[in-house]
C-alpha cells in the first residue's frame, strides 16, 4: 500500500455546475469568447460553430437549388445563421422576405420587372427640375436655330409666367415640389454620414463608398416621397444599411449592381413591418411603440417575474428608457455589424413574424444580463441597457427561441 | 442644377424704397445657391438682406455703395461656366457692346453680369453671354426714368444654363425662359 497520498491530477478548477437562472445570466460582461470559456459550462465552443455553418450551408444551398423552394424548412435553417460568403444570405433574405417567389423559374421575371419598376419610379420621383424641364424641351423643339451662328444676337425669350419657373409658388410647380424636400434630403444626409462610421462600405472617402451613400438616399428619398403620411424619420438609415449591405456583397454580378433595385424593395416590406413605430400619432395607440414596450414587460414578467419586478416596480427602469431604440432600429445599434446581421437571419426566419422574435430577442438580451441588473440600482440598470455589453449572439437567440410567449391577449392596460 | 440670381441696382433707399412686394413673396431663402449682385444696394441693410436669402453672396461696387471695400470685378467658376460680375459704371460708354465685350476678354469669361443701365439684357457676343439683370426695384436711372423692376435667376445645369427672367410689368410678374448651352469645356470655348 503506499503511504503516500495519492495526489489526484490538479484538474482546472471547474466551477459548481451552473445554476439554471446563472447560465443564463452568464458571464459578467465579458466577451465570452474571448474569455475561453472557463465558465461556460458545456456552451458550444468555437469549435462545435465552425461545423455547424458549413453543414448548414450544404443544406440551406440545396434547399435554395431547388426548383421550387420549401419556405418552412429554409425558415428553420436560417433561423440557426446564414454562413458568410458567396450570395447565400442575400438571396434567402430575398426569399424570406418575400421579394423573391419560392418558385425559381418566377425568378428572372420578377426580379427584372421590379428593377425595372424601380428604374421608372426614380424618374418619376427623383428628377431634378432642370432635368425634367430639359428633357420636356428636347421633346417639343426638334431642329431649333442650331445652325444659327449669329454672334450678335439677343435671345429668344419664351414666356412661362404661367408655366413653371423655379421660383414658383404654386402647388402644382415641380420647381415647388422639388424645394419641399430639400431638408428631407438634408435630414437623410446627415443620418447616411452617421451610418457606420467604422465600416469602410459607408464611410470612406472612396468614389464606391460615396455611390453607396448616393444609393442609399435615393431609396429614401424616394421613400418618404411615395409615403407622405410618413415621410422620412432618422433611423430609417439604420434599418436600411443591413439590406443595403447583404445584396451588394452578393458575389453574383447582377444581383449586386442591382442591389439599389433590390434593396429598395426589401426595405419597403420590411418598413411595412416596423413602419406602425415610426409614426408618432400612433404612438399611444395599440400599434404604436408604447404597446409594443409593453408587450415586451409583459414578456419579461411571465419568464422571469424576479428580474421583472427589480426592474420595473423596484428600480422603476421602464421599457422606453432602453428597448425604444431596440424595437425600432430593429437591435441595428446594440451590437457589432456582423452580430447584428446574424441576429436579423432569426428575425427574417421567424415564422410567426419579425415583431414576435424581436420582443423574444430583447427579453432574452435581458435575461442574459440578469446577474449584473439585479445588482445594479436604476443608474447602473440604465448603463448597462443603454449600452449593451457584447455577449454571445448564439446564447441570446436560443433563449429567445425558449422563452414562453405571453398566452392572455389581451392587455389590461390599453 | 445650381441656381444663380443676378440682381442689383436697387438704390435703396434714395431712389427706392424697397423690392416690389411680389419680387419680396418669391425670393424665399434655402432655393438659392449663388446671389451674384452687380452693385448699388445701396446701404448695408440691402446687403444683410441678401446674405440672409443665400449666404454665397457675391458683390461688385457701384457708384453709389455705402461700402467702398467690394471689388471692382469680380469673377467665379459655378459648374462647367465662369461667371464675371461688374456694375459697369466704368465701362464707358455704357451699355456698349463692344466696350463689354472688351471687358469680357478682360476677365475671360463665358458669362458677363453687368448693370448700371437698369435694362434687362441678354445677348450673345462675339462667343459670350452678356446678362443685365436690370434694376430689382425699377429705380430710375440716368439713362432711363421709365424702368420695369426685374432681375435674373439661371439654373446651371452641365453645360446648359436656363436663364429665368422676372419682371414686374404693370403690376404683374411676368416670367421669360432663356436657353443657351455651351458646345464643350475645353477648345471652342464658344457659347450659343
Amino acid at each position: 500500500m503506499l503511504k503516500c497520498k495519492l495526489k489526484l491530477p490538479q484538474k482546472t478548477h471547474l466551477p459548481f455546475p451552473p445554476k439554471l437562472s446563472s447560465l443564463v445570466s452568464g458571464s459578467e460582461g465579458k466577451e465570452a469568447e474571448n474569455a475561453g470559456g472557463e465558465d461556460q459550462g458545456f456552451e458550444s465552443g468555437k469549435e462545435l460553430e465552425t461545423f455547424l455553418p458549413n453543414g448548414l450551408g450544404l443544406e440551406a444551398e440545396f434547399e435554395i437549388s431547388q426548383k421550387v423552394i420549401n419556405l418552412e424548412k429554409l425558415r428553420r435553417l436560417s433561423s440557426s445563421g446564414i454562413p458568410v460568403g458567396g450570395g447565400l444570405r442575400a438571396t434567402i433574405w430575398k426569399l424570406l422576405l418575400g421579394y423573391l417567389p419560392p418558385s425559381r423559374d418566377l425568378w428572372e421575371k420578377e426580379l427584372s420587372d421590379s428593377r425595372q419598376k424601380y428604374s421608372k419610379l426614380k424618374e418619376d420621383f427623383l428628377l431634378s427640375p432642370s432635368e425634367f424641364s430639359r428633357r420636356k424641351d428636347e421633346v417639343l423643339v426638334t431642329n431649333e436655330k442650331h445652325a444659327d451662328l449669329d454672334a450678335e444676337a439677343s435671345f429668344e425669350r419664351h414666356d412661362v409666367s404661367n408655366e413653371d419657373h423655379p421660383l414658383c409658388l404654386g402647388k402644382t410647380s415641380a420647381w415647388q415640389r422639388y424645394f419641399e424636400f430639400t431638408e428631407i434630403i438634408e435630414q437623410i444626409d446627415r443620418d447616411l454620414d452617421r451610418t457606420h462610421p467604422t465600416i469602410k462600405f459607408f464611410s470612406a472617402e472612396s468614389p464606391v463608398s460615396k455611390k453607396n451613400k448616393e444609393s442609399m438616399r435615393n431609396i429614401l428619398l424616394l421613400f418618404a416621397k411615395l409615403n407622405p403620411e410618413i415621410r422620412y424619420v432618422q433611423g430609417m438609415n439604420e434599418i436600411l444599411a443591413p439590406i443595403y449591405y447583404v445584396f451588394s456583397t452578393d458575389c453574383d454580378e447582377k444581383n449586386s449592381a442591382n442591389a439599389e433595385a433590390d434593396s429598395f424593395s426589401c426595405f419597403v416590406r420590411l418598413m411595412s413591418d416596423s413602419v406602425d413605430h415610426f409614426c408618432q400619432q400612433l404612438d399611444n395607440s395599440p400599434v404604436g411603440i408604447r404597446s409594443t414596450l409593453c408587450r415586451l414587460s409583459e414578456l419579461l414578467k411571465a419568464n422571469d417575474e424576479e428580474l421583472w419586478r427589480h426592474l420595473e416596480l423596484k428600480n422603476k427602469v421602464n421599457p422606453q428608457f432602453y428597448a425604444f431604440r431596440w424595437i425600432t432600429l430593429l437591435l441595428t445599434q446594440e451590437f457589432s455589424f456582423q452580430t447584428t446581421l446574424r441576429i436579423w437571419d432569426s428575425l427574417l426566419s421567424n415564422s410567426f413574424g419579425i415583431q414576435d422574435m424581436l420582443l423574444r430577442i430583447c427579453c432574452a438580451m435581458l435575461l442574459c444580463v440578469k446577474c449584473r441588473l439585479m445588482k445594479g440600482d436604476f443608474i447602473d440598470n440604465i448603463k448597462l441597457l443603454q449600452h449593451f455589453p457584447e455577449i454571445h449572439v448564439n446564447r441570446v437567440l436560443r433563449i429567445a427561441q425558449d422563452i414562453t410567449p405571453v398566452t392572455s391577449s389581451f392587455n389590461q392596460s390599453l | 442644377m445650381v441656381l444663380v440670381l443676378a440682381i442689383g441696382d436697387l438704390h435703396i433707399p434714395a431712389r427706392a424704397p424697397d423690392l416690389p412686394a411680389k419680387f419680396k413673396s418669391m425670393l424665399v431663402p434655402g432655393k438659392i445657391q449663388h446671389i451674384i449682385c452687380t452693385g448699388n444696394l445701396c446701404i448695408k441693410e440691402v446687403h444683410d438682406y441678401l446674405k440672409n436669402l443665400c449666404p454665397n453672396l457675391h458683390i461688385t461696387r457701384g457708384e453709389y455703395d455705402e461700402d467702398s471695400r467690394y471689388p471692382e470685378t469680380k469673377t467665379l467658376t459655378i459648374g462647367q461656366f465662369k461667371l464675371g460680375l461688374c456694375h459697369g459704371h466704368q465701362v464707358v460708354p455704357w451699355g456698349d457692346l463692344d466696350s463689354l465685350a472688351m471687358l469680357q476678354r478682360q476677365l475671360d469669361v463665358d458669362i458677363l453680369v453687368t448693370g448700371h443701365t437698369h435694362q434687362f439684357k441678354a445677348y450673345k457676343h462675339e462667343g459670350g453671354v452678356v446678362i443685365n439683370p436690370g434694376s430689382a426695384t425699377g429705380a430710375y436711372s440716368s439713362i432711363t426714368y421709365d424702368v420695369n423692376p426685374s432681375f435674373v435667376l439661371m439654373d446651371i445645369d452641365g453645360l446648359r444654363v436656363v436663364v429665368y427672367v422676372y419682371e414686374l410689368i404693370d403690376g404683374e410678374v411676368k416670367v421669360d425662359k432663356i436657353d443657351f448651352k455651351k458646345t464643350s469645356t475645353a477648345a471652342s470655348n464658344s457659347v450659343h
